[in-house]
């Protein structure tokens, strides 16, 4: 009797512990993997940091119960059947070849259900041509090459505003300043650096100034990470354009301003895509220097205050204190597409890549993080709501200034040259 | 007339910066034979360096670069003492790989504790600064960095050429063995090396923060410019470096500005190629 009591304890604590060991193997599997491909070394990798600070913050406002947050997914913890959302952190240090080999590590090693990624434009071009051969979902925040979208893909989806878009709506603002302030803008210089997503922005650039009648009497690419801009600011003084574009992320955007001081000149107007100019950092260590200078927003905190309130709650809660700063109008784009993404696997009721794909590809999602309020992809995987406007900066402020429904403040037009401030 | 005065300018300033970054580097690769691929990020170190004493202590480049110069000088030391004399004898690309790995160590250690963030020193003294010449404009803080450069390199001058310390380091570096014999302690003459080495680049980065935004990947570009004015002025010779280093600022300047401004590195590296071809010691080569 003794010994069939100690059988049956034995058994019993066999069962016990197997339902242990299956339980916790159950909830290792509710896990669903999700790549963060960024440059978190080299040149960008301030704004690559950015990037994946804002896809933690999106995940865990989806793995977390945030009934004080008013967005999708907030409420309850995880997805699905409490499936939890794990970000697998990758560097591509700015290089489109560690981009593409990291994605296939992502896809094929750790087993992602899709990347998030990856800033730059020429990283994200062949991080994402690997996803399209896997059949893999690659979301797209804020690289704005439009070349990216017009390859057809079927499981690539990107939210950002287009260089094209960014474009036009530079030369729309230079068309109403001409109108409404005779600005007397008539020449344009571009400045970009030499890579994908300079290169693109540079023909858009040309493309929309074509289209109004811009002359462009100065086109200069450098090479970014470059350890000086003297020639490329001594080509744009000489050209002496009214109104500058610019493309130049990072160091190279506080190095391109210094060297615009250095040289004692500034255009009547200054106007750059998602770049350094768009990165708080970058504008805290430029301090008065960067003033006057403006760029295409998604995002600022004024903007933030009037149209995104729950952002807001977002960045106080889970990203400021990861970035010690508030979101960019770059990161929060990032943070976007996981929302999205994870709307999508919540509606499909399952992780079936095609049927999340078939639902980005058709459904319009609800998005507390974007300036639109609303995300829907067109075929190519264009946000179709993808919105900028224009802000200037003053004392480190982005003031919006165009559109004018958006407008909060009068632009200081013409900057005012460096020998005046 | 002013833009070519300016490009002129640029170009000499410029070009003796890379002097000054890359005379450190030449006498290591000259002396040893061995190359410092760290080389960039002891640079960084010492902006990061003086960076934080002008933030902190609130003292201006101008004073701190001295700061600079003594700290490198230790790190390259004990770069010396702790690394290459390890690694030196063993398989052959060990000096260079362990190198490479305190590079790695030295940009990811600055990564981690300063973020990758652009820190720019504001408030300095000569911030901002410039006057005019002839209608081109002359930046203070490079004019100033320039200068240095030139008194660092005739001070490194002198002491190779002019005193007993620097024929020492030119018999060792002709001939180590016999240099031994004639009672001269070359592990001595190593460690001084690596740290007159480490002082040079330390005085170019503590004047480099007065313009230039410091994060952990500013090193990068300007070791392989320095590798190049190395390799092209030839190995060792302090000259060589000025001339060399020199002539690329101003292909650079002039290449940047009259043919393209994304080709000036592109020019920078096609005179090396040929020089290196025609005269493979470099210029002024040892």
């Amino acid at each position: 009797m003794q010994l069939r009591k100690r059988s049956m304890f034995a058994v019993l604590m066999v069962l016990v512990f197997s339902m242990m060991v299956c339980s916790s193997a159950f909830a290792a599997d509710k896990v669903i993997k999700i790549g963060a491909l960024f440059p978190l070394t080299g040149p960008a990798a301030v704004s690559g940091q950015n990037c994946v600070n804002a896809v933690l913050a999106a995940a865990d406002v989806i793995n977390k119960a945030n009934p004080d947050i008013n967005a999708p997914l907030a409420a309850k913890e995880g997805l699905l059947d409490g499936y939890k959302i794990e970000i697998i952190k990758a560097d591509h240090q700015g290089k489109p070849d560690v981009a593409k080999s990291e994605a296939e590590r992502l896809y094929n090693q750790e087993k992602v259900f899709a990347v998030i990624g990856c800033y730059n434009s020429s990283a994200t071009k062949p991080a994402s041509a690997v996803a399209e051969r896997a059949k893999k979902i690659f979301m797209c925040g804020c690289s704005s090459s439009a070349a990216l979208t017009e390859r057809d893909y079927k499981y690539f989806f990107r939210h950002a505003p287009t260089d094209a878009i960014e474009s036009k709506e530079f030369v729309d603002y230079i068309e109403y300043l001409n109108k409404e302030k005779k600005a007397g803008i008539k020449t344009l210089g571009v400045i970009y650096e030499n890579t994908e997503f300079g290169k693109h922005a540079a023909e858009e650039a040309h493309k929309a100034a074509k289209a109004i009648g811009l002359k462009v009497v100065a086109d200069v690419p450098f090479n970014n990470g470059a350890t000086n801009l003297n020639s490329e600011v001594q080509t744009l003084k000489a050209a002496n354009p009214d109104a500058v574009f610019g493309a130049a992320l990072g160091g190279d955007y506080s190095l391109w301003v210094r060297t615009m001081k250095q040289v004692n000149w500034l255009p009547k107007i200054a106007l750059n895509y998602c770049t350094g100019y768009q990165n708080p950092a970058v504008q805290k260590e430029l301090a008065g220097d960067g003033d006057h200078f403006m760029g295409g927003m998604g995002y600022s905190p004024a903007l933030a205050k009037e149209f995104m309130p729950e952002a807001i709650k977002i960045e106080k809660k889970y990203y400021t204190p990861r970035s010690n700063q508030p979101f960019d109008s770059d990161s929060i784009q990032e943070g976007v597409m996981l929302f999205v993404l994870a709307q999508a696997i919540e509606k499909a009721g399952s992780l079936d890549t095609e049927k999340v794909v078939q639902l980005l590809r058709t459904e319009e999602f609800p998005s507390v993080m974007s300036l639109s309020g609303k995300v829907k992809f067109e075929p190519g995987g264009q946000n179709v709501y993808a919105l900028s406007v224009i802000t200037q900066i003053k004392d480190q402020d982005y003031k919006t200034v165009f559109p004018l429904k958006y407008k909060k403040s009068e632009p200081v037009f013409p900057m005012t040259p460096w020998d005046k401030r | 007339m002013s833009n070519f005065l300016q490009v002129l300018i640029d170009g000499i300033l410029s070009g003796l910066l890379y002097a000054l970054v890359a005379a450190g580097l030449s006498m290591m690769w000259g002396v040893m034979d061995v190359i410092n691929f760290a080389h960039g990020e002891f640079l960084m170190v010492a902006m990061y360096l003086c960076y934080w004493i002008g933030e902190i202590l609130g003292i201006d480049p101008l004073f701190s670069w001295i700061a600079g110069g003594i700290f490198l000088f230790l790190m390259g030391a004990l770069t010396y003492r702790l690394i290459i004399k390890n690694s030196l004898g063993k398989a052959a690309m060990a000096p260079l790989l362990a190198t490479f790995g305190l590079s790695m160590l030295l940009k990811n250690f600055c990564m981690n504790r300063f973020t990758p963030n652009f820190r720019l020193l504001s408030g300095t003294i000569m911030e901002g600064k410039t006057f005019e010449v002839a209608g081109a404009i002359v930046s203070l803080p490079q004019l100033v960095t320039a200068i240095f450069s030139l008194v660092v390199l005739l001070g490194v001058y002198w002491l190779i050429k002019k005193t007993r310390v620097g024929w020492a380091i030119q018999a060792t570096a002709m001939d180590k063995e016999a240099a031994e014999l004639m009672g001269i302690d070359t592990e001595n003459i190593y460690l001084l090396v690596f740290g007159i080495g480490g002082a040079c680049v330390g005085v170019a980065g503590g004047l480099m923060t007065t313009y230039l935004a410091v994060h952990p990947e500013v090193g990068g570009l300007f070791s392989l410019i320095a590798f190049v004015v190395v390799a092209l002025g030839g190995f060792g010779s302090i000259p060589g470096a000025l001339f060399a280093a020199l002539l690329i600022g101003l292909v650079e300047s002039f290449a940047g500005f009259y043919v393209a401004a994304v080709v000036k590195y592109v020019a920078v590296f096609a005179i090396y190629l040929v020089v290196i071809l025609i005269r493979p010691k470099g210029l002024f080569g040892w």
